[in-house]
């Protein structure tokens, strides 16, 4: 318990970055660093609202430079209910049918809450094993200094993680990249990634975030979900390094790949 | 009667239900609380947002504990009850269940995406959008 006198904080400011080197005050647990581009307040809200496109979204969302609406941030604190959303939305389009994938995208989340709400425990617990042919503690439990800092060797994965510590948002198909690449790739356990990502992420949030690391480790679904270097170059923009010679793990078919990350799946236990 | 409204991370909104709930002759509170927000680990970006979102909400905001800030302030301003919004999040419940033991709390749930039972028997998202299609792509009167 702290015995610190209460103090009501400020909450007029001449500009952001006076307002960022106050947060950097009232936290002195932090080592302080720079704020991200996205900016939080309602008016944020009301701003992004005007600029979604759910039907260009379902065309183009597993694009790295798709029409995804990057309200996460917003939804996750509360500032904006899918409900809204989903209502904002429908007045968009002719059809419903038109924006499915969009609500479908929300409903995920709707989904995650209510999962976390039912059984709390597992956020952080495996629900299902791994179907990988590999046990739980074959994976290891900390997060690598390379991986933590943007320096594993794989170029585009460096970039991705770069992107998340710089901005502190990440496209959600480059997190599944970077997510496989963790528990398949290096065979880290889920929860090790997901609480690094929670750190870093503005729309961290231990249901949608940490049920879709298990979601990729597959033990939250019914297989592990892995990539290639052709699907990033299909989905990535041209500033994204996807030179066979920078990126030598990934450049592989499916089938080899799932044979050298997976070399016991198949086989009993 | 003035009520007592504890706005935390997961509501951070003045059009919450729990303004309606809580009505017109209201105190509103924040607690940028050290001890909650380390044990959540955000990073300082995260922080930000957070900070910047509130300077535009009217809301206090308090450098304290919650539990003890709240009592403190229910105390020092007469109010008889805490609104606060509904949330998943155990250590917020946490807060919430020794508020309880207190004195009288609200929680006030989130207007919902689809409203089907609680105790949703869903072991993957198939099935949960089986039952929940229908009403998520129609819009609510909300």
């Amino acid at each position: 318990m702290r015995c610190s006198r209460v103090i009501e904080l400020e909450k007029v400011f001449n500009d952001r970055k006076q307002l960022v080197k106050y947060v950097n005050e009232i936290s002195p647990w932090l080592q302080g660093s720079n704020a991200s581009s996205i900016m939080g307040g309602i008016s944020q809200v009301e701003r992004q609202l005007q600029d979604i496109d759910p039907i260009k979204y379902c065309r183009t969302r597993n694009f790295l430079n798709g029409k995804v609406t990057k309200l996460s941030p917003y939804i996750r604190h509360g500032m904006l209910t899918l409900d809204r959303l989903r209502n904002e939305a429908l007045t968009l389009c002719k059809d419903p049918q038109q924006i499915e994938k969009f609500i479908q995208e929300l409903a995920w989340r709707d989904y995650w809450q209510r999962i976390y709400q039912q059984h709390p425990n597992y956020v952080w617990d495996d629900i299902e094993s791994y179907k990988t042919g590999f046990r739980a503690d074959e994976y290891e439990d900390g997060l690598p200094e390379d991986i933590a800092t943007a320096n594993t060797g794989v170029a585009c994965i460096d970039q991705f993680i770069k992107i998340l510590l710089q901005t502190g948002y990440m496209h959600n198909h480059t997190r599944m990249y970077v997510a496989a690449y963790v528990v398949h790739w290096r065979r880290i356990k889920w929860q090790a990634g997901a609480k690094w990502f929670l750190h870093h992420l503005i729309d961290g949030d231990p249901a949608s975030n940490n049920f879709s690391w298990q979601w990729v480790a597959s033990t939250f679904s019914n297989k592990p979900y892995i990539f290639n270097l052709d699907n990033v170059r299909k989905y990535a923009h041209a500033e994204i390094n996807t030179n066979s010679n920078d990126n030598v793990v990934l450049d592989a078919s499916y089938e080899i790949l799932t044979l050298s990350l997976f070399p016991n799946k198949g086989m009993k236990q | 009667m003035t009520a007592l409204i504890w706005l935390h991370e997961d509501a951070l909104r003045q059009d919450h239900p729990v303004y309606r709930a809580a009505g017109e002759d209201v105190i509103s509170c924040f607690f940028w609380d050290e001890d909650y927000l380390k044990e959540m680990d955000y990073g300082f970006k995260r922080l930000v947002f957070i900070y910047e979102t509130l300077c535009e909400l009217p809301v206090t905001i308090l450098n304290d504990s919650t539990v003890e800030g709240l009592i403190r302030l229910a105390e020092n301003k007469s109010c008889e009850k805490i609104y606060i919004p509904a949330t998943p999040n155990p250590l917020l419940q946490k807060i919430i269940a020794d508020l309880q033991h207190l004195l009288p709390v609200a929680v006030v749930e989130e207007t919902p995406f689809v409203s089907l039972t609680k105790n949703l028997d869903a072991k993957r998202f198939f099935h949960y959008w089986k039952k929940a299609k229908k009403l998520a792509m129609q819009p609510s009167d909300s």
